[in-house]
């Protein structure tokens, strides 16, 4: 446990790091990138003396340092507001739709794997394991627009984008859900069949137990364990495969966020959104780590 | 694998060969603009229609195959070179050089997925060479993971302590009798990188980021497509699908080296 929190805080001193630095790779002169060859001298001087950039690395790196440790995520160039208060709506919104393509993953992903367990072998189990295999590579960025297609526009079921509507989030939970069911549809599958040839799943049966019961009390409990893992380690993607989705939707989070701070140059901006996806991404997984030696009692003494 | 789908995989592969291949001797660039056939449907003359700048669709996806193939020869044949280079010194002398290079590779894993490529791209600023640059400085991560606990379990087979107690010294070793064992592992990963490389290529002009106007890419294509979906379905869909198809064809293919290489058990006999 101990090294565990170790490599935690290894990770997450990475990452400060790294981020840090992305500023720093901007070719030639950022101040200059990002203000434009056309800005003057005074204006260029402010931005270097507001960013720091005249200090010594180690220096900046303090201060960056110092600064996330108060809150403060920095100012944005282009409309000079503090990020963190950007943040305050777009990271809800982004958390909102990586919950629910979660929820639509699993919802639609831990059934159909069951389904495919329970037919291992015959054609139905092929159907569904192949179908998921597959279309699980399916880009987020072709999967939305035919979504949008269909839903909205041939149909006109569902607003096209935005987020006016509260309809509005399910076609691009639905973007991100799809890939996410399709790897539960496999571990459960995977999982399942496993815990079936356990000795305790014929004791079950040997008592009598109805089949509903062996499976539903006994087989798929056990069968869940990985799927915890599963769950952690896919919500960090999913907040990365949010970041076209939101694009293609026209969804205010963080994702989108980061692409107009990329088109804008406003670097600032963009350090701060690859922050703190990351952030979140590592702590998601250390949780589910410890959630994890929760749930199964066998892991706790390892 | 059934036999029809190895056949329907490798007919969507030679498809597109011998598309880019014939493309390329044609002379089809897609940059031609002809405003007469602005988002026009699919025809004899423009086999998946034209865009909005009534430029052929179809010419333009065969560009888009031979760049993204190109960059992700490209970036495979980098990272790879990296990552299990990086792998074999970790897993062969273990201690504290594998300590460090983990928990460096494990950094870099903390960055879910594409986020960090798109956060190299967008600093170094847009291009295919900048492209190329942000995902292999981060694609090597998957070689070196799988390279090291590779190595990890080959380092003790007895051909290799046999060749150790003869005086070869641990770059023989590492060259001779570890390495060719994890060729076949290797090619495997190295199919399936190309397909997501691909996507990733994509996804980054698709935001972009990559490739730039008016050279055609696939991202860069679906990006125009979304935008003229309600007047021309057909764009975003043909685009989608071919792009779909071969990169399904490619995962199929890996799936078939990996059991033609027999994968599972060979990591088994340890």
């Amino acid at each position: 446990m101990i090294s565990r929190l170790f490599g935690f805080i290894t990770v997450i001193f990475g990452v400060l790091v790294l981020t840090f630095l992305l500023i720093h790779l901007v070719p030639g002169d950022p101040v200059e990138v990002m203000l434009g060859e056309s800005a003057s001298m005074a204006d260029r001087e402010a931005l270097r003396e507001q960013l720091g950039l005249n200090q010594p690395l180690i220096h900046q790196f303090g201060t960056y340092l110092n600064k996330l440790a108060h809150g403060d995520l920095g100012q944005s160039i282009q409309t000079k507001t503090p990020i963190v208060d950007l943040f305050k709506t777009r990271y809800p919104a982004s958390v909102q739709l990586a919950l629910l393509s979660m929820l639509i993953g699993l919802f639609v992903g831990v059934p159909l794997g069951v389904y495919a367990a329970l037919k291992a072998g015959r054609w139905q189990d092929v159907v569904v394991t192949v179908v998921s295999v597959r279309l699980s590579a399916m880009p987020v960025f072709w999967l939305g627009p035919i979504l949008m297609l269909v839903f909205a526009v041939w149909l006109d079921w569902l607003p096209v984008s935005g987020m006016d509507e509260p309809t509005a989030i399910i076609l691009p939970a639905l973007t991100l859900g799809f890939g996410l069911s399709a790897i539960l549809t496999r571990m459960t599958r995977t999982s399942l069949l496993e815990v079936l040839n356990e000795d305790f799943i014929r004791t079950a049966r040997a008592k009598g137990l109805s089949e509903r019961t062996v499976i539903l009390r006994h087989a798929l409990r056990a069968a869940l364990l990985p799927i915890v893992t599963i769950v952690g380690l896919q919500m960090g993607s999913l907040l990365a495969g949010t970041v076209i989705t939101e694009t293609i939707f026209s969804w205010d989070g963080i994702g989108r966020l980061l692409v107009e701070s990329i088109e804008k140059r406003d670097y600032p901006v963009t350090q701060a959104c690859v922050l703190t996806v990351s952030l979140s991404y590592v702590v998601i997984n250390f949780l589910t780590d410890i959630v994890y030696r929760m749930v199964d009692p066998r892991m706790r003494q390892a | 694998m059934a036999n029809w789908i190895k056949k329907i995989v490798l007919s969507i592969l030679v498809f597109w060969v011998v598309g880019v291949v014939v493309g390329r001797l044609l002379g089809l660039q897609g940059n031609e603009i002809d405003l007469s056939h602005v988002l026009a449907s699919p025809s004899w003359q423009h086999w998946f229609g034209a865009d909005d700048l009534g430029r052929d669709i179809f010419s333009r996806i065969l560009r888009g195959v031979e760049v993204s193939f190109v960059v992700a020869l490209c970036v495979t044949v980098v990272t790879m070179t990296v990552g299990v280079t990086i792998g074999l010194l970790a897993g062969f002398y273990g201690g504290k050089l594998d300590k460090v290079l983990m928990q460096i590779t494990d950094i870099f894993l903390a960055f879910p997925g594409i986020l960090l490529a798109i956060a190299f791209a967008a600093v170094l600023g847009p291009g295919i060479v900048n492209l190329m640059i942000a995902l292999c400085l981060t694609g090597w991560v998957s070689y070196a993971r799988l390279t090291r606990a590779q190595t990890l379990s080959l380092r003790n087979r007895q051909h290799v302590l046999a060749s150790e107690s003869l005086g070869a010294k641990p770059l023989r070793l590492m060259r001779y009798h570890i390495f060719p064992l994890l060729l076949s592992v290797l090619i495997v990963e190295a199919t399936y990188s190309v397909a997501s490389i691909m996507i990733a290529e994509a996804s980054l002009s698709f935001l972009g980021l990559g490739i730039q106007a008016p050279n055609a890419s696939w991202g860069a294509m679906l990006r125009d497509a979304v935008r003229y979906m309600l007047v021309a379905p057909h764009y975003v869909l043909l685009v989608g699908a071919s792009l779909m198809s071969l990169i399904l064809a490619i995962n199929l293919g890996g799936d078939y080296l990996r059991d033609k290489l027999d994968i599972a058990s060979s990591m088994n006999e340890n």
